[in-house]
C-alpha cells in the first residue's frame, strides 16, 4: 500500500527550497532565489506556505537598513522531508 | 512531478548546497603571514641583530586580532548562507585559540623562564589540530598535508637547538596556512566563476 506523498512538499519549488535548507544551517532569501532560479514573488508565496505548515522558520530583520529574510528548516520540516523521501523510494522500488 | 523527477530535484539542490564553499582562505593567509613574519622577525632579531627584546615583534598579532574581528563582523553581515561546515570550523578555531593561550599561560606558570624551551614544539603540535580538522571538513588535501608537516616539525624540534625553533614555526606557517590559504582562495574564486 502506497502512502500519499506530502502535498506540501510535492511541488517543484517547495521541494527545492526544503532540499536546499536541509543541507545548510540557515540561508537568506536571495541565496535560495539564486539556487532555485525562482522569481521573488513565487518564492515568497512558497516560503509562506512552508512556514504555515511549520516546516521552516522565517526571520525577517534589517541589515544595514535593508530588509533581510533568513530561512531555516525546523525539526518538523526535517521529519516531513525524511518521510517524503522514504515514500518516494517505495514508489520507485515498486516500479523496478 | 514524477517520483524520479522529485529525486533528481532533491539531489541537485543538495549538491548545490554541498558545493557552497564559504572559505576563501583569507584568514589562513592573514595568520600565516603574521606568524611567519613574527617568528622570522624574532629569529633574525635574536640571532643576527642581537636584540634581546625582539620578541616584541609578536605585538603585531594584536593588530591582526583587531583586523580579524572587523573582518569577521563585516563577513557575517554579508554572507547569505550559513552551512554546518562553517559552524564546525568556527568552533574548532575558537577552541584552538583558547588552547593556544591556555598552553602559553600554563607552561609559563609551571616552567617559569624555561617555558620557552617547550613552547614552540607544543605550539607546532597544536597548530596541526585545527589545520587537520579543516582539511577533513573542507575536503582539502593541502591543509591535511600542512597539518602533518606541523606534526613532523614538532618531532624535529626535539632534535635541534631551542634557538632554531622559530625557524620551524615559519616553515610550518608556509605549508600549513599560507600555501593552503592561497589555494583555498583559488578554489573559492573558481566557484564564483562557475
Amino acid at each position: 500500500m502506497f502512502k500519499e506523498l506530502d502535498p506540501i512538499l510535492h511541488t517543484p519549488l517547495r521541494l527545492a527550497i526544503v532540499s536546499l535548507l536541509i543541507s545548510v544551517k540557515e540561508a537568506e532569501f536571495t541565496f535560495i532565489k539564486d539556487k532555485t532560479n525562482a522569481t521573488a514573488g513565487n518564492l515568497s508565496v512558497q516560503i509562506s506556505k512552508l512556514k504555515e505548515a511549520g516546516y521552516i522558520d522565517v526571520v525577517k530583520q534589517f541589515k544595514e537598513n535593508y530588509p533581510q529574510t533568513i530561512c531555516k528548516i525546523t525539526p518538523e520540516g526535517i521529519r516531513a522531508f525524511e518521510t517524503y523521501v522514504k515514500n518516494l523510494q517505495s514508489y520507485l522500488n515498486a516500479g523496478n | 512531478m514524477s517520483s524520479a523527477e522529485s529525486l533528481i530535484l532533491i539531489e541537485s539542490m543538495i549538491n548545490k548546497a554541498k558545493n557552497q564553499f564559504s572559505e576563501d582562505g583569507h584568514l589562513y593567509q592573514l595568520w600565516g603571514w603574521v606568524v611567519f613574519i613574527c617568528s622570522l622577525g624574532q629569529y633574525i632579531g635574536m640571532r643576527f641583530l642581537k636584540i634581546q627584546s625582539s620578541y616584541y615583534v609578536w605585538l603585531l598579532t594584536i593588530l591582526a586580532v583587531i583586523y580579524m574581528v572587523f573582518y569577521l563582523s563585516r563577513n557575517k553581515k554579508q554572507r547569505k548562507v550559513v552551512t554546518y561546515t562553517d559552524e564546525v570550523l568556527g568552533a574548532t578555531w575558537i577552541a584552538f585559540s583558547i588552547v593556544l593561550l591556555l598552553t602559553g599561560f600554563i607552561l609559563a606558570q609551571v616552567l617559569g623562564a624555561k617555558f620557552y624551551t617547550v613552547l614552540n614544539p607544543i605550539y607546532l603540535s597544536i597548530y596541526g589540530i585545527p589545520t587537520f580538522i579543516s582539511g577533513v571538513v573542507l575536503k582539502f588535501r593541502p591543509l591535511k598535508t600542512g597539518a602533518v608537516i606541523c606534526w613532523g616539525l614538532a618531532v624535529l624540534s626535539t632534535f635541534i637547538p631551542v634557538a632554531e625553533h622559530l625557524l620551524l614555526i615559519a616553515v610550518a606557517m608556509l605549508f600549513a596556512w599560507i600555501l593552503p590559504g592561497y589555494l583555498l582562495k583559488q578554489r573559492y574564486n573558481n566557484q564564483s566563476v562557475n
